[in-house]
């Protein structure tokens, strides 16, 4: 019975563990990148190891405790990992000045019609859709 | 002024990665302090950031070499989003057609803004192709982008200013559209502003950031097995 004492200790420690969790999570992703690699699917390591979760949470395989508090800390955290990615506009300098405030612009104007026609478009079809059951609308 | 010092590649990443993980959590306690749309994190730190940058002569691939770890995070990050939409599976079984029609209306939204605007405003066929794919998220848009012949390096870099502008953005316009309901405010982001808006989604709310991260998944997997189509009707 060793091994199950083992195996249950472990399970207590990675419950505690945001540390082990956020391991856990790489190595999900580390996983789906595998699986991408060896399929050719034209799909992101990342949403792979997505699903691979969903999957493995949905048959029981997987508990939500196993993973949810190095999941909450990525979700926390996340605009740290943009924050890298936005110098690269030093590699185009072509960017600054005119062309970069057109760019900006059809940026700016575009992603303001993109949330509101999309948040529009879902507000009505669920009044809609929700008249039987309006629990949703608050 | 280079100093011999910073040439040291270990040395360099370490520093960086202090530096910006440093400038983040400055940026974070400002906005803790006076949360405006525009003191979020991801204004803040990158303008501070390319600041220091240039004051060290420092070009974007040695800073970028140091810090890239920091991006790579986003891939665990995407596979965190796992959680929030298993919890919140009751919600998004009730009302994934409605999700459906709105990733299908705000992809081509999406598209069909690109395309107008930048054809309004002047910009040339590369650019324009290369910002078709620029509101989902990044390994998503890289790909679509090269499918449809445009520059994946350019279009990451659109999407993350996407991201950047839409997260704060969205805040701003969730208080000028009456939206109702959970549904509409988690679309909003996950559609206009990938990660960076699901992320400020999250803050808004927790049912409001699982829909968004499950509109951004749904964005991305329908452009991503679109574009082969989009290629044909672009040519």
């Amino acid at each position: 019975m060793i091994p199950r004492k083992l195996s249950i200790l472990s399970r207590q420690q990675l419950h505690r563990s945001r540390l082990l969790q956020i391991g856990l999570l790489i190595g999900f992703w580390l996983a789906g990148d595998a699986l991408v690699r060896l399929t050719g699917l034209p799909i992101p390591g990342g949403i792979v190891g997505l699903f691979l979760v969903v999957l493995l949470l949905a048959s029981g395989r997987l508990s939500l405790f196993s993973m949810r508090r190095g999941a909450n800390w990525f979700l926390a955290e996340m605009l740290l990992f943009f924050i890298p990615a936005v110098p690269a506009v030093l590699d185009h300098r072509e960017f600054i000045g005119l062309l970069g405030l057109k760019i900006l612009a059809v940026i700016l104007l575009g992603t303001v019609v993109v949330m509101a026609v999309t948040a529009l478009t879902v507000d009505v079809v669920c009044r809609w859709s929700l008249r039987r059951e309006p629990a949703l609308v608050e | 002024m280079s100093l011999p010092l910073w040439s040291n590649a270990v040395l360099s990443t370490v520093l960086w990665s202090a530096a910006t993980i440093l400038l983040y959590l400055i940026g974070k306690r400002v906005y803790r302090r006076w949360p405006r749309w525009w003191t979020t994190p991801l204004a803040i730190a990158p303008v501070l950031l390319i600041g220091l940058t240039l004051a060290c002569n420092t070009s974007y691939r040695d800073y970028i070499s140091g810090t890239h770890w920091l991006v790579a995070l986003l891939g665990p990050a995407t596979v965190a989003f796992a959680i929030p939409i298993y919890e919140q599976r009751a919600l998004i079984r009730r009302h994934w057609p409605v999700l459906a029609i709105g990733s299908l209306v705000g992809s081509g939204t999406a598209m069909l803004s690109a395309w107008g605007f930048a054809s309004l405003i002047g910009l040339d066929e590369t650019l324009r192709l290369s910002l078709l794919p620029r509101s989902i998220s990044t390994p998503f848009a890289m790909t679509v982008s090269g499918d449809i012949g445009g520059v994946p390096d350019l279009t990451a870099v659109f999407v993350v200013f996407t991201g950047v502008f839409g997260a704060a953005l969205g805040e701003v316009l969730l208080r000028w559209l009456p939206l109702r309901s959970v549904l509409a405010r988690g679309a909003l982001f996950g559609m206009g502003a990938h990660g960076a808006g699901v992320a400020k989604a999250h803050q808004i709310g927790r049912e409001e950031g699982s829909i968004a991260g499950l509109v951004m998944v749904m964005v991305g997997l329908l452009n991503v097995l679109a574009a082969p189509l989009l290629a044909h009707l672009l040519r």
